[in-house]
């Protein structure tokens, strides 16, 4: 009898908090996210599953310059599953709509998302207030860049210059290890930074973001649509590898190198060369062919220095040869499609010392220089002592193919700031004799 | 576009339900007879691998919460780690027994984060229970797990395993979006 109603009491405590504890869940915008509206909202309403707390401020409208045109504090209607705020006229162009309630159990729900009234909105990672990277965002997309460079240069390295030669198992293992980091790195890095950039356009601290409705970001975005391809992508190549190295079947590796390649275009794609004001085809061709040569490059000299040359001393002379070989082609690839980069996006030769973007590539090219100058060290000095017999055991050829590593390790990290950093705006291209002459 | 959020979950109830049912095979019959055809021994380790993989889409399709996505990423890496460590051990590419901690490793983190990304209590909906019971379930595994990891070849571990994954596909094929028990819907109710 007595268990009886202790077991009632229990039901009944873990009963009674349903309706108190609650995490709601926004289930309508309106105006909708993205729309381009032909005429002025009267209001911005969001519709939730549950009953939340909603205040004054809860629903933040802004111009694309930061002006408020709410014209009164926000309130729940709908016994409290409706949030509503009232807005002026507004004229034509972008707006942002924060929002952010509480839930039953006290959780803070938020969001962001964009509308534009007779214009196109900004995708919700240009919403007006998004702070841009932080430091922590640098780090990340530097280590995503070295784990694409592992993976993609590691696989490059494999299967172009240690092609047809014998492997050693322990070399073998150590390139299985390397591109396993460098995929996993890939993935792992990728949805990191897909947070911190969601972090960013939300401006809410992690702890509440957890919350946060990501479909805007994810959906809306290239930004977006660039993360679901390449974590469903690096997904794929993760398993292709695994299969490789489990039924030792080389073949295997081939589909995952041209994925990977692939993938790297997603960065191309949703990145300045592709959206920024003038940008086209060619740039972003230049920047897909500047990345995979960057990929390359990091990536096999990685292999070079850190899985041949302490694993396999039979195959040192020759893969550095041939490493060297590649390498030369390499490096004309990179400079050229990286000065046609530097010539698109800045129009003056001052932006180099007055805008950040320009300090930045700057910065870049003195790392990129230091690089070459010991790339051409090894090209035109090590490569042909090697060939005579000379320096195959030499500490100091390690050494120095770990320092030129480091170099270009480093180059990332600069690359990872110079990515997030904005380039001189270029005024648009203006209109052809013939639309004006309509006009 | 995307499917219901149930649909998901009967789909990954088909690969429990025949995971569990492998395991509780080789359980009954012991392993020397459930092998004696080599490719047995790929089954299930195969099976899980695979669901990994196919939770990727549900990780990046799902997005309404950064913790739900974060909660699928886990679950996507933890079943591609294990199966990928027992194809390497029945391959004999991996020689460490102690790859075979991976299996109770998995279950903790997939029941912690079941029990993390689910933020309302036992009674509030029937996801919300499903979500905790789901995630009792699997930490109470991973348990058995650890006992299976130190006796191979105990009937009971091996058993205890089988049914806990059987369990696990009755769990997901029990979710439905449009059921009001315990007074609320889930959230997700008349999503397409």
């Amino acid at each position: 009898m007595r268990a009886n109603a202790l077991a009632a009491a229990v039901l009944v405590a873990l009963a009674l908090p349903t309706s108190a504890l609650a995490h709601a869940v926004l289930l309508e915008r309106v105006p909708t996210y993205g729309a381009r509206l032909a005429t002025t909202p009267r209001t911005v309403s969001l519709q939730f599953d549950q009953t939340v707390d909603a205040f004054a401020s809860s629903i933040d409208v802004r111009s694309s310059t930061g002006k408020v045109v709410t014209a009164g504090p926000a309130h729940a209607t709908d016994s409290g599953r409706r949030v509503v705020v009232p807005l002026r006229r507004l004229p034509k162009g972008a707006y942002t709509v924060r929002w952010h309630v509480t839930s039953n159990e006290g959780h803070v729900v938020a969001g962001v998302y964009t509308f534009g009234v007779r214009v196109k909105p900004p995708p919700p990672t240009e919403a007006y207030g998004a702070g841009g990277p932080t430091k922590f965002e640098y780090v990340a997309k530097w280590g995503y860049f070295l784990g694409l460079a592992l993976l993609v240069g590691g696989l490059a390295f494999r299967l172009l210059v240690l092609r047809g030669r014998t492997v050693t198992p322990a070399l073998e293992r150590r390139f299985y290890w390397v591109v396993g980091v460098g995929v996993v790195g890939s993935i792992e890095l990728g949805i990191l930074g897909f947070i911190l950039r969601a972090a960013d356009a939300f401006q809410l601290p992690l702890d509440q973001l957890v919350y946060g409705d990501l479909s805007p970001l994810a959906r809306g975005t290239r930004f977006g649509t660039a993360f679901i391809a390449m974590t469903l992508g690096f997904s794929i190549v993760a398993a292709l590898l695994f299969l490789a190295w489990l039924t030792e079947r080389t073949i295997l590796l081939w589909p995952a190198f041209f994925l990977g390649l692939l993938l790297c275009s997603g960065l191309s794609l949703s990145g300045h060369s592709a959206v920024d004001v003038g940008s086209s085809w060619k740039s972003e061709v230049a920047d897909y062919v500047h990345l995979v040569a960057a990929c390359f490059w990091v990536g096999g000299l990685v292999m070079l220095a850190f899985v041949v040359w302490p694993t396999a001393p039979g195959l040192r002379r020759e893969a550095f040869h041939r490493f060297s070989q590649v390498a030369a082609v390499l490096v004309g690839a990179l400079v050229v499609a990286g000065a046609y980069l530097a010539y698109d996006r800045l129009p003056r030769v001052a932006d180099l010392w007055q805008v950040r973007y320009g300090q930045v590539l700057l910065i870049k090219s003195s790392l990129v220089l230091l690089a070459l100058s010991w790339g051409a060290l090894h090209h035109f000095v090590v490569a042909p002592a090697l060939e005579r017999g000379r320096g195959v055991g030499s500490r100091a050829v390690s050494r120095s193919l770990r320092g030129e590593s480091a170099v270009a390790i480093a180059i990332l990290l600069v690359v990872a700031v110079l990515v997030d950093a904005n380039p001189p705006a270029k005024s648009a291209p203006r209109p052809t004799q013939a639309v004006v002459a309509h006009k | 576009m995307e499917p219901p959020a149930e649909v998901v979950h009967w789909m990954f109830g088909v690969g429990f339900v025949f995971l569990g049912l492998c395991l509780l095979a080789e359980a009954i019959v012991g392993a020397e007879v459930w092998r004696r055809r080599r490719w047995r021994a790929y089954l299930w380790p195969g099976i899980a691998f695979l669901m990994g993989i196919f939770m990727w889409p549900v990780m990046v399709f799902y997005t309404s919460s950064a913790i739900h996505m974060l909660a699928h990423s886990a679950w996507a890496q933890v079943m591609m780690l294990v199966g990928a460590a027992q194809l390497g051990l029945v391959r004999g590419k991996l020689h460490n027994q102690l790859w075979e901690l991976t299996l109770p490793l998995a279950l903790v983190v997939s029941g912690l984060a079941f029990l993390i990304h689910e933020q309302n209590p036992w009674f509030f909906s029937r996801s919300a229970f499903l979500h905790h019971a789901l995630g009792w379930t699997l930490l109470a595994g991973s348990v058995v797990c650890l006992g299976r990891a130190a006796q191979p070849r105990s009937p009971v571990f091996n058993a205890g395993f089988a049914v806990m994954i059987v369990a696990v596909a009755a769990l997901l094929f029990c979710d439905r979006n449009v059921a009001p028990i315990f007074g609320h819907l889930s959230p997700l109710a008349g999503a397409r």
